[in-house]
């Protein structure tokens, strides 16, 4: 697993901070508690600005779309709520949103995935995180790998490296039609696997 | 397009996460979240079955200038909501037992430098485009959209400093909209310093990949003040 994008996913790496700590924080934050800000920035901005790096594929406009991401989280952290959703998703999901915004504006076309391999990375030491999360984390898996190739390959181009329907197609060398109802079933077949 | 239908609304929220609704599809359900109960838990659904996709892949450690930034603007935006801000500082300062003379007059200092306009960029029959502001000590610059410019599909514009006698620097890629805001490297800084005009050149989507101009010059703009 994960052999060929790198995107695989053991889920003793999953949740490399805790959420109790997280939601501490953005709670500080919405106290305009800007320490809160600091901490929250260094125990999260790689893993998001690797998101972010590997949608956008340029560090400059990386840097500048995670500096909204913070901004945004600051102006946003009072209408986080910990019932509706655990903080890494909100976070990330600002990020990514953020990330395929700044793609729609900047236009940046795509570059070679080898570029992304060259980038530093940053391992993330394994935490002990909820149970619920690795729950999730592990049925995500299992029905990831439930998939076909085709299904699996044309949700991680979306979801991790910000590539649209035609861009897929392209990658894959398949109609924009077939992979489009790919992806939708795909989709469709996670959603159904992961239900309890 | 109903948008009480609980497939579609399945269907949409599931796309919108992954990524793949785009264009004005992407910002309609965006504005029917904001206004549908529904589709807002459809959506953190499905944050939360695919967040672990994310938090799988490789982490990369941002530029160190990255946080100075976000900090500043961060610091601008309290600096406009709350009038008393510097008193809650000084409270702080007090409370920390910091020597005040130091820490909050650098604080001051640098909330109080507003950025001043460094060059009007404009096209030739004087309609303007962007306008580019610097902070006193150059270590900050925004570019603020003025007008619409028409660019290719593929194609970034990016702003550049000109020292005399000197190769131009990049100053990074000028907004489609809206403004941008950065914090500046020390080369940067000191090729503004000098630097008596400024260009912007046509360039591959994301900016040169040389370093240096590769597209025609469109604009070069005079610098407006001098410090």
């Amino acid at each position: 697993m994960g052999s060929d994008t790198g995107t695989g996913m053991p889920s003793d790496s999953a949740d490399p901070v805790a959420d109790a700590e997280l939601e501490r924080l953005i709670a500080a934050c919405a106290q305009r508690d800007s320490a809160a800000l600091r901490g929250l920035y260094t125990l999260t901005s790689p893993k998001l600005f690797g998101c972010m790096v590997r949608i956008l594929k340029r560090r400059a406009l990386a840097e500048e779309a995670l500096q909204d991401v913070f901004v945004g989280i600051w102006q946003r952290a009072a209408q986080y709520d910990a019932s509706r959703g655990r903080p890494w998703a909100w976070l990330i999901s600002i990020a990514r949103y953020r990330a395929i915004d700044v793609l729609r504006n900047e236009r940046v076309e795509l570059y070679r995935e080898a570029e992304i391999e060259e980038l530093p990375e940053l391992a993330m030491p394994p935490e002990s995180s909820g149970a619920g999360s690795r729950r999730t984390a592990e049925a995500l898996a299992r029905c990831l790998g439930l998939l076909s190739a085709e299904q699996r390959r044309g949700i991680e181009l979306a979801f991790i490296n910000g590539r649209s329907h035609a861009q897929i197609a392209q990658t894959i060398g398949e109609p924009l039609g077939t992979v489009k109802s790919w992806i939708r079933r795909g989709l469709k077949s996670l959603r159904d696997c992961m239900e309890p | 397009m109903r948008h009480d239908d609980p497939q579609l609304i399945e269907a949409l929220a599931a796309e919108y996460v992954l990524g793949t609704l785009r264009g004005r599809a992407r910002a309609r359900f965006e504005r029917w979240r904001a206004a549908s109960q529904p589709i807002d838990a459809a959506i953190r659904a499905w944050e939360g079955r695919l967040v672990h996709m994310a938090l799988a892949t490789p982490s990369v450690r941002p530029p160190t200038s990255a946080w100075a930034t976000i900090e500043r603007r961060v610091r601008a935006l309290e600096g406009r909501s709350r009038s008393g801000s510097h008193w809650r500082a000084i409270a702080a300062a007090v409370a920390f037992g910091i020597l005040a003379g130091a820490g909050f007059f650098a604080w001051r200092v640098e909330r109080e430098s507003a950025l001043q306009t460094y060059a009007t960029i404009a096209q030739t029959s004087g309609a303007p485009l962007w306008r580019i502001e610097v902070s006193p000590d150059y270590r900050h610059l925004r570019a603020v959209t003025l007008g619409p410019y028409a660019r290719g599909a593929d194609r970034s514009l990016e702003l550049w400093a000109l020292p005399d006698g000197k190769a131009p620097v990049s100053l990074g890629l000028l907004p489609a909209q809206g403004g941008i805001e950065r914090t500046l490297s020390a080369m940067q800084q000191s090729a503004l310093r000098v630097a008596s005009h400024v260009a912007v050149s046509l360039e591959p989507a994301g900016g040169s990949p040389t370093g240096a101009p590769t597209g025609p010059v469109l604009f070069v703009a005079n610098r407006t003040v001098q410090t």
